[in-house]
């Protein structure tokens, strides 16, 4: 089995996207917002997208739940039935880092974790798009599956900032950190 | 020809449905969405840490500096770390268009320079963790306690008390104190 470029892969896909809901042990908060998103309020069928009731007719895998060990067998058969390009819609704090379950001894604790054992196993997954919340709101996850068809970029980016130091120079002459609660120090640097 | 009405009652009530990636979604004032960090105002002390329940914030010590990181895939929204945090530094938005396709886009970090020990030179707090602490201790004199690690800070005050001891130990003596201590 060859590796798939996932531009390629999108591109080979013409028509609308068919999705498979995938429970892997889920609270079902999600899985009532999946089916949210597809009721007329949001009606994703307006964008193509169908559920379907099995993983071989699928395009697209709507996981949800932190993947419980009980379900892991089920997990990766579905996953290994759905036909190449084979993507997959991690939805929920759960799917995305394990949520509150995540170091839990009953679990993989998350998608992530999953990648590696169907690494193992010899299951290529040519598309991943985490979509965080607890649980995903249906704006979310048609947000989600923008991204997912690169209809629209991703916002989040990743952030590191320093925390800045304010200083200031004392009467005696030393430098040390302004006062808290005084906002606006005499001298300030960062 | 029932249909017929069916139609006529569509028409009345109109479009239901949002027109939701087009237009902005709806989203009411008490919606909790990814939390923002004010670096200026966050003091490192990891109040948030200890109470975010799926641990999404953790604050951890990376080589010489103090790392809060916000993990937003394993966010469940509370808000409970803008509600503990005693800077106010936490603030919950209302964002929620998260997806990404990479995991380490789920990731921010706020990065504290490091308090090092004045006995042992080794960095044990948030530099601005020590500063809040020895201005809300209303004591400029605890400031040669507090920018000692916890170890060093142990070892200083069992040797002023050794001191001590030796200094009064004639008057502890004669409270029985030390006698008490030695058997």
């Amino acid at each position: 089995m060859r590796s798939v470029d996932l531009r390629k892969a999108l591109e080979r896909i013409k028509r609308s996207i068919w999705v498979f809901h995938l429970n892997t042990g889920s609270c079902n908060g999600c899985d009532i917002e999946i089916l949210d998103a597809l009721t007329p309020y949001f009606d994703v069928e307006r964008f193509g997208i169908k559920l379907v009731g099995s993983p071989r007719h699928a395009d697209v895998a709507l996981l949800t739940g932190p993947i419980t060990l009980r379900a892991l067998p089920k997990v990766v058969r579905a996953l290994e039935a759905m036909p190449r390009p084979r993507l997959v819609l991690a939805i929920g704090a759960c799917a995305v880092g394990g949520g509150i379950w995540f170091d839990s001894y009953t679990l993989l604790g998350g998608f992530p974790r999953l990648l590696r054992v169907l690494k193992s196993a010899g299951i290529e997954i040519d598309g991943v798009v985490y979509v965080p919340g607890c649980p995903a709101r249906p704006e979310a996850i048609i947000y989600g599956v923008c991204v997912l068809l690169g209809v629209v970029k991703p916002k989040v980016s990743r952030r590191a900032v320093e925390a800045p130091i304010q200083l200031e120079v004392t009467q005696a002459g030393e430098v040390r950190s302004v006062p808290m609660h005084r906002e606006g120090g005499a001298d300030t640097r960062t | 020809m029932s249909f017929l009405k069916v139609l006529a009652v569509a028409a009345k009530r109109g479009r239901a449905t949002i027109r939701y990636p087009l237009e902005p979604p709806l989203v009411t004032p008490f919606f909790r969405g990814k939390i923002s960090v004010d670096p200026s105002k966050c003091i490192g002390c990891g109040a948030c840490a200890r109470i975010c329940p799926p641990r999404a914030i953790e604050l951890v010590r990376e080589d010489n500096r103090f790392v809060l990181r916000y993990f937003i895939g394993r966010c469940i929204f509370c808000g409970m770390c803008a509600d503990t945090c005693p800077q106010q530094a936490i603030e919950v938005s209302h964002e929620f268009e998260l997806a990404t396709p990479r995991l380490e886009d789920l990731y921010e970090e706020v990065i504290h320079r490091p308090a090092t020990c004045s006995v042992c030179g080794e960095p044990y707090l948030p530099r601005k963790l020590v500063e809040k602490a020895i201005e809300s201790s209303g004591m400029e004199v605890a400031r040669e306690r507090l920018e000692m690690c916890p170890q060093c800070r142990r070892i200083s005050t069992a040797q002023v008390i050794a001191s001590s001891r030796l200094r009064f130990g004639s008057d502890l003596l004669e409270a029985g104190e030390v006698e008490e201590r030695r058997s």
